[in-house]
């Protein structure tokens, strides 16, 4: 997992030092293994140690089904690099992480503000009418499991007998008889954006809730009191004060993003149009089980592990840069 | 610090560490009735892929070799992912005695080839009543389980690939089945007449017209076609036989004749709206269409295949000659505990009792002669396809480099590509020219030569 809180006890190296050594015990060794060992063990084994042997079939031929193999150093990076189909999805997983996290935060955000403090503006602060009635409903799409969120927008979406295009026709929008949402290059990834979005911005308006309650309302009394509007308040009080919501929720959502697998198997498996909605995910399963090149598959898997790591560098940096760690509370 | 001794040895030892490779292991006496040497009391470990057909008729079988050989069992297993549930016990050593390695999740065979039994032995042995299997097969149909020329699978189920029609709408429109491209744009027009589409495709599915195409272009060029694509030539998709088939469907497809939307309809959804709804009137598939389209075919539908297009009628091959392959490939593998125990399964598979069994619960043939009967079970697919098979003779081919290279998924974002109009003939042969290059020129692929 990637720590969220990485800062550092002030002073805790040097108590360590200067304290004494005590004899172990049984009781304290016991302790130890149970509490420390094991985990740490558990850890090695099925989380460091997959990630090493999937480092080292990288650099080999092995093709999956055999038990020996050739060493080959880096030269499947090489080629992953000069292939085409690959750059296309590593291209798509980025679009994802761009568009993704930013715009379903943002309407997450104005969800959450609407249903929080986005009401009457006299009296208590307090959401829109009936807002429990929202927050519960934006919630259903999250509890949907994610294949059946795709298998039901696919029928959606379906050219002949799907919803989207009979609402569209009997709109008189006749150009959508048959339009192939998932099946022309210029809709395809926006149609899936879409789907994806739809299915999260309920569960991030929670999360976005339960921060803006855990801000004390004189806040938001005294804000009012002073003249700020609603985006203001917004603005300047809800978003700095649950910035470190944001920051965790956008790092979710763009490592979602980079894998994305379920959504697009399920709406596209081939990849799309043109491999308009090919992801690197999809395109591992495929180079490890079809074609039989674990080998290769597994440097797209170390591609797709650095991608990550360094987008989740990128977003802490970012949010230093601007500021984030200062405690705008005291 | 007992309890982590053991944990911490499994580190050393990664996905790969067994593999000792321990060939077959006891052996009983060979004879007539035992023909590979099966251990008495031995257990056969079968893993079948359960996709249209089941895995009843396997089971089947294995019931008869329970009765044939006293004391031994047949353990019939199903998967539908093959290749993700086989590929430990492949690395481990401990591969399944027989294995029916079909489905989109298939294993590449380029990947198991040299792990596998040459099964030769299999096809000489006599069946269960006593006749060589080899003289009971129908034509051609070890040629898809042959590389470099080691059997390495046999393809137990007998498909024919061809274009199907609803015999009772034809009767009703007085429409004929079209012979040639000219004949098929015609009746397309015709079609468009009545409101009706000439072809339907789905987005998985949009390779079943590079099918179609290739085939009809064998029949126009002859074998020299066959052989320039199998082999990955520098220009096998611009051979002008090739051409002229892609050239016809580019004038249907221009001509509205194919039914619009198919990139983003779901296969199945698009082959309903041929056998149910009846928008279109022809669709290229293989003959597990019948099966497939079961709960959504229109009553008195009369399901009906003919022999794809010809461009000319002056065609190398006759019209009547068919693209037909045996499916369902069954593998053996090496090093499997009990490898003569899967031999002696497959040989009662092939025996005539468990063929007609086949042919009569998934109304399709096996590669076994003579186990349909002329009513074909009362369906007309299946007596249609006994027909084109008996018309075609020893016209039959099939080829193999797109599913032996794993060519189809890239090939599908091609045509789907084309078929929705938004490409055309040049960008088609340069795209897919291109997908054959590209493992041409992949030194890290084994290549396959047919001769």
């Amino acid at each position: 997992m990637i720590p969220l809180d990485t800062e550092a006890q002030p002073g805790s190296g040097k108590t360590v030092a200067r304290r004494r050594r005590k004899k172990l015990t049984f009781d304290k060794v016991s302790f130890m293994v149970v509490f420390l060992g094991l985990p740490l063990a558990m850890y090695l084994i099925f989380v460091i140690s997959p990630f090493a042997q999937a480092f080292y079939y990288s650099m080999t031929d092995w093709s999956g089904f055999t038990p020996t193999m050739n060493f080959i150093g880096l030269s499947n990076y090489q080629r992953l690099f000069s292939d085409d189909i690959f750059m296309k999805a590593v291209g798509n997983n980025i679009l994802l992480v761009i568009v993704l996290p930013i715009v379903t935060i943002i309407l997450s955000l104005v969800l959450a503000t609407l249903v929080t403090v986005g009401g009457s503006s006299k009296g208590q602060i307090k959401g829109l009418r009936n807002s429990s009635f929202y927050r519960v409903v934006s919630f259903f799409p999250y509890t949907i499991p994610a294949i059946a969120i795709g298998i039901m927008w696919g029928q959606i979406y379906d050219p002949s007998n799907g919803l989207l295009n009979g609402i569209l026709t009997s709109l008189g929008l006749d150009q959508f008889k048959s339009f192939p949402w998932l099946g022309d290059e210029r809709t395809a990834m926006v149609a899936t954006m879409f789907v994806i979005i739809w299915g999260f911005v309920g569960f991030y308006m929670v999360l976005f809730v339960a921060g803006i309650k855990g801000i004390p309302a004189e806040l938001f009394e005294a804000a009012r009191i002073d003249g700020a509007g609603r985006l203001r308040t917004a603005i300047s009080i809800t978003i700095p004060l649950i910035r470190g919501n944001i920051q965790t929720a956008y790092i979710y959502m763009g490592i979602l993003a980079l894998d994305a697998f379920v959504y697009m198997a399920a709406l596209n498996s081939g990849g799309g149009p043109n491999n308009s909605t090919l992801v690197m995910s999809q395109q591992l399963f495929f180079t490890a089980f079809n074609k039989g090149q674990f080998g290769l598959a597994s440097a797209m898997g170390v591609v797709l592990a650095i991608m990550t790591l360094l987008f989740s560098g990128l977003v802490f940096l970012v949010n230093q840069l601007t500021g984030g760690n200062k405690d705008v509370s005291e | 610090m007992a309890v982590l001794v053991p944990l911490g040895g499994s580190l050393a030892s990664c996905a790969t560490g067994g593999g000792s490779g321990a060939a077959a292991g006891p052996t009983g006496t060979v004879s007539d009735t035992n023909p590979f040497g099966m251990a008495d009391k031995s257990t056969v470990d079968a893993v079948i892929f359960k996709g249209g057909y089941g895995i009843d008729y396997v089971e089947f079988a294995g019931k008869k070799l329970e009765s044939v050989h006293a004391g031994s069992s047949a353990k019939v297993s199903p998967s539908t992912d093959i290749s993700q549930e086989l590929q430990p016990r492949f690395v481990g050593g401990n591969p399944p005695d027989l294995i029916d390695n079909s489905g989109a999740k298939a294993i590449g065979f380029s990947t198991i080839l040299a792990q596998l039994e040459d099964l030769t032995s299999v096809v000489n042995a006599k069946n269960l009543e006593g006749t060589a299997i080899k003289d009971t097969l129908y034509e051609g149909v070890l040629a898809p389980g042959t590389f470099d020329g080691k059997l390495a699978a046999l393809n137990y189920v007998l498909t024919v690939y061809a274009m199907w029609y609803s015999a009772s709408l034809f009767a009703d429109n007085g429409w004929t089945v079209p012979k040639t491209w000219d004949e098929a744009l015609a009746l397309g027009a015709k079609a468009k007449e009545k409101g009706k589409y000439l072809f339907v495709w789905g987005k998985e599915a949009a390779t079943y017209y590079q099918e179609m195409a290739i085939a009809s272009a064998i029949k126009e060029g002859g074998d020299d076609v066959r052989l320039s694509l199998e082999n990955l030539k520098a220009d096998c998709w611009s051979q002008p036989a090739l051409q002229s088939v892609f050239g016809a469907l580019q004038k249907a497809v221009a001509a509205g004749y194919f039914k619009p939307g198919g990139s983003g309809t779901q296969f199945t959804a698009a082959q309903a709206q041929w056998s149910n709804a009846q928008d279109a009137l022809l669709y290229p598939s293989g003959s597990w269409i019948e099966n497939e389209m079961k709960d959504q075919t229109k009553s008195d539908f009369k399901m009906t295949g003919v022999p794809v297009p010809t461009v000319t009628s002056g065609s190398k091959f006759p019209y009547e000659s068919l693209h037909s392959a045996a499916g369902e490939p069954f593998v053996v593998p090496s090093q499997a505990k009990n490898a003569a125990g899967g031999k002696e399964l497959l040989r009662i598979m092939l025996s005539k009792d468990a063929a007609t069994n086949f042919a009569k619960t998934k109304l399709a043939p096996t590669i076994i002669k003579g186990t349909v009967p002329a009513d074909g079970f009362g369906s007309t697919a299946l007596v249609s396809q006994t027909k084109m098979l008996e018309a075609a003779g020893s016209h039959i081919y099939t080829w193999n480099f797109i599913d032996l290279y794993g060519m189809n998924k890239d090939m599908l974002v091609v045509w789907n590509t084309f078929l929705d109009g938004k490409s055309d003939v040049a960008t088609l042969t340069s795209s897919l020219q291109s997908i054959t290059d590209k493992v041409r020129n992949d030194s890290s692929i084994k290549k396959i030569e047919v001769k």
